[in-house]
């Protein structure tokens, strides 16, 4: 590689070397600020209305990023929503003074669209509370800038639950919602934003509109896996259901391969209430099977337990053993195994949580050994959703390139039941458009854990991981930010621009969460 | 801080610690919370800054067993509210006087085993406190700190500094203890890292060790575990009343994460007055779809809390036997 020499103290025009990234695409990686035209004028109307707008920078400096932590942007000011007239209140004013608006929930994107690049930070956290629950009707009425866990910790009150959620306690409803939502139920239950029943949102130019399947279909469409692009969602209607521990079975596999066959082949006939598969590299690959009663629990060992391929910890460990004696060279990944086994799976065992192969509030199990053992100040998860036939092989792509940047490295993967009449919603969204009954999804995870990587290498990272999506004809569940690249390639003109049509006539001075998608 | 531990530059914005803090509950403003102070102090924010935030904090302490990244968020806030004692001393002067006062009046040694360092509360109320003696043996085997440390409790709240000279007569007469029963959740946390050879139970943890305690709980009941001894060592004591609560079928103040839900009662904003916390909606918020006969709780702080909102008894761990 040819790196210019360069004087001490100068910074040339491009200060990476030129043949550093050859043959990716380099993408933008923070939109461009906003400039802060009339800024000033805008917070005095605000003010004026009585709405706080908060501009001490290190206050503002709190949203300076997301959890991906690689896509930096200071607002000019933090709104905390309290009511769906402010935030209305706040959106007109933001038109009239075309100034840009970035809703925020828990702000777990990864790719920055929950990062003001200037304007003003809206957030939704402020809106969190459960505001009635039907326990006939099984539904539940809240604010959607709550966290999914909040909602659990009320409705469990009730001893009710959630129908399916993100597995990390703090993304919020509204903002999952509008991207989507996988549990490892969702295979039987659908994503999150399948659950809603009718949302009240305040529309880009300031209109506070209920909509449902039946009123206002239009807007709802837009809204859910809208990515925040046609309105603030301030409440939500769930379905929510009675509350069930988890009758719980891990398989493990040495083959990615023959354990998505296994994932599917249970989803396809309906045999378990939860499947997922969570990785360790490509070396220990776990399917987890649960159910929510002993009789379910008892169909599946009658039926199905016999045809699945995976075995048990203890003779996974010995197949391991055994590998590595053959391969000794792999010693540093075998002890990373084995440590990672010893301090991961108490986690998943803790008494308090599990009693007699019972476990309770798997969400806080799952949710806490993510943040704790995944988490970190970068975090990049790039994904494929593909449709059951592609999946195997995206997977097995995908994996090939986490092996070539990373030594360590987890995939998630798990299906995700489609409703035939939301088609309409998934359009230009994360369920890719050729999968029928059930799209799958898989998340390819470095574990970077205290160390920082650069910008350009993460990108790279997910741009071979995007461009195989692209190649393959899947979607992906992260668009935005940087990946508005990919959106027109995915999708193809004809869509993206009947959607950016639709956003121009919603939001005329292009205010709301710009930048995440058009 | 203490080993292992690690300062807000760790903070990754998770938000794990808002879904525990009674402050977050009641305002929804991420200014007052853990997240939004740690992440504010990553932006170059001073301690006079988030003055409202720092103060805001009821101690608890939820937010750092919650914390996936082991931040020592409880030593953030006392260090916190130190530096701004050191800019503003008359933040705590107050403070610093009920220390002098005590400094010449309160000094008593034993040679009983036990030593029962009560809270304010219980030290005010003899004859509870007596049960309480009474319950680890009574006289001999057990004796009752002259020195309650409660201002030292509060000092440590309110970020005042205790002189050496205050400190080693406060430890002087505990040093010689096997055992030592601390009713201040504060102070246990403290006491752990000042006397590391002497083995220190919260009140809660010791009282229902006893056969006399556990007899009498009941199935129906909900036990109130004070919340700052617990979440010191949550790890450990996580598993202790999960068992006690399996072992005599009644409910537990605990959340879906097992943190002890706090009224917030006693603590320094409530005692001022300026606590952005609804005792008596937290209160609520704690009963809100338990079903129950009575209420026990550790620390007498909240029998006031509860008492305002339900009509079932409420009553201390010693007034059980
Ligand atoms: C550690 C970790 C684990 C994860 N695990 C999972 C998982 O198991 N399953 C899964 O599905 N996802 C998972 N994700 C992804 C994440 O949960 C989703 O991106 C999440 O649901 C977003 O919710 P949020 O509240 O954080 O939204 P935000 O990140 O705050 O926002 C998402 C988008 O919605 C917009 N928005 C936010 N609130 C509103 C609103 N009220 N109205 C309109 N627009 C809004 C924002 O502008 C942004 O464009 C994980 C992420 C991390 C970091």
């Amino acid at each position: 590689m040819d790196i210019p020499v360069i004087e001490p103290g100068v910074i040339p025009p491009d200060h990476v070397a030129p043949d550093a990234l050859q043959g990716i695409r380099r993408q933008q990686t923070n939109p461009k600020r906003w400039d802060g035209a009339g800024w000033t004028e805008f917070a005095e109307v605000l003010r004026s209305a009585g709405i706080e707008v908060v501009e001490q920078p290190s206050l503002r400096g709190t949203f300076a990023t997301d959890a991906g932590g690689t896509a930096y942007g200071m607002p000019h000011g933090v709104v905390i929503a309290r009511s769906a007239v402010q935030v209305a209140d706040l959106l007109r004013a933001a038109q009239a003074h075309r100034v840009p608006v970035t809703a925020r929930g828990g702000g777990l994107t990864t790719e920055g669209e929950s990062v003001a690049f200037g304007g003003v930070l809206l957030d939704m956290t402020g809106m969190s509370r459960v505001l009635a629950i039907d326990r006939e009707g099984l539904t539940v009425r809240t604010e959607a800038g709550i966290f999914w866990h909040s909602l659990a910790e009320v409705l469990r009150r009730q001893n009710l639950d959630y129908l399916s959620a993100p597995l990390n306690l703090t993304s919020s409803v509204g903002g999952t919602l509008g991207v989507g939502g996988i549990d490892v139920n969702s295979a039987r239950l659908g994503c999150s934003a399948d659950q809603a029943i009718s949302l009240q949102v305040v529309t880009p130019t300031g209109e506070i509109v209920e909509c449902s399947d039946t009123q206002n279909p239009e807007l709802f469409q837009r809204v859910i896996l809208g990515y925040g692009q046609f309105g603030v969602i301030t409440e939500a209607t769930l379905k929510v259901r009675p509350y069930t521990p988890l009758r719980l079975h891990y398989f493990y596999y040495t083959s990615l391969r023959t354990a998505i066959e296994d994932l599917q082949l249970l989803d396809r006939n309906d045999a378990s209430d939860y499947s997922g598969i969570l990785t360790m590299m490509d070396k220990v690959v776990n399917l987890l099977v649960a159910f929510d009663s002993d009789a379910r629990e008892a169909a599946f060992m009658t039926a199905w337990r016999a045809r699945l391929r995976g075995h048990g910890e203890a003779a996974v460990a010995l197949r391991m053993a055994a590998y590595y004696a053959l391969h000794p060279w792999r010693l540093g990944e075998a002890l990373f195994l084995y440590e990672r086994r010893r301090k991961l799976f108490p986690e998943f065992r803790r008494a308090e949580y599990t009693r007699g192969g019972v476990m309770f509030d798997r969400t806080v199990v799952f949710s806490r050994a993510v943040w704790k053992f995944w988490g970190g100040r970068q975090m990049v998860i790039p994904d494929l959703a593909a449709s059951e036939e592609k999946f195997v092989e995206a997977v097995l792509r995908g994996n090939a390139v986490c092996r070539k940047y990373f030594r360590h490295y987890t995939l998630y993967c798990v299906g995700i039941k489609l409703r035939e009449d939301h088609r309409a919603h998934y359009e230009l969204s994360c369920v890719p458009p050729d999968a029928r009954e059930r799209a799958y999804g898989c998340e390819f995870e470095p574990m970077i854990g205290d160390q920082v990587i650069a910008r350009d290498r993460l990108q790279s990272f997910k741009n071979e991981i995007y461009d195989i999506g692209v190649e393959l004809g899947t979607s992906y569940y992260r668009f935005g930010g940087m990946m508005k690249g990919y959106v027109r390639r995915v999708f193809g003109d004809a869509l993206v621009d009947k959607h950016l049509a639709h956003k121009r006539r919603a939001d005329p001075a292009m205010i709301l969460n710009r930048d995440v998608i058009f | 801080m203490a080993a292992g531990q690690r300062g807000y530059e760790a903070c990754t914005g998770c938000s794990l610690c808002l879904l525990a803090c009674p402050v977050w509950r009641a305002t929804r403003d991420i200014r007052l919370t853990p997240h939004g102070r740690a992440r504010a102090l990553q932006c170059g924010a001073t301690a006079d800054e988030l003055a409202a935030s720092i103060d805001a904090c009821t101690l608890c302490g939820a937010c750092e067993p919650a914390c996936p990244q082991d931040i020592g968020l409880v030593a953030m806030i006392t260090g916190l509210r130190a530096e701004l004692a050191r800019h503003a001393p008359a933040r705590v002067a107050s403070v610093r006087d009920r220390m002098n006062d005590r400094m010449a009046a309160r000094f008593a040694g034993s040679a009983a085993e036990i030593r029962l360092l009560p809270d304010r509360a219980l030290a005010a109320d003899p004859v509870l406190l007596g049960r309480v003696a009474r319950l680890f043996g009574g006289d001999g085997k057990v004796s009752v700190a002259a020195d309650d440390g409660s201002d030292i409790a509060l000092a440590l709240e309110a970020g005042a500094e205790i002189s050496e000279a205050r400190l080693e007569r406060f430890l002087v007469p505990l040093r010689g203890a096997r055992r030592l029963i601390v009713g201040d959740g504060m102070l246990v946390r403290a006491l752990r890292g000042w006397l590391p050879a002497v083995r220190i139970e919260s009140l809660g943890v010791a009282a229902t060790c006893t056969a006399a305690v556990r007899d009498r709980l009941r199935a129906s009941d909900l036990y109130v575990i004070e919340p700052r001894a617990y979440h010191a060592d949550q790890e450990r004591l996580v598993k202790y009343y999960d068992a006690l609560r399996l072992a005599l079928g009644c409910s537990m103040n605990l959340d879906l994460q097992r943190l002890a839900i706090p009224t917030t009662a006693g603590c320094l904003p409530a005692a001022l007055g300026r606590s952005s916390v609804d005792v008596r909606d937290q209160a609520r918020w704690i009963l809100e779809g338990r079903e129950f006969a009575r209420i026990v709780v550790e620390d007498l702080n909240d029998i006031a809390a509860y008492t305002a909102v339900t009509d079932k008894p409420v009553v201390h761990l010693a007034q059980l036997i």
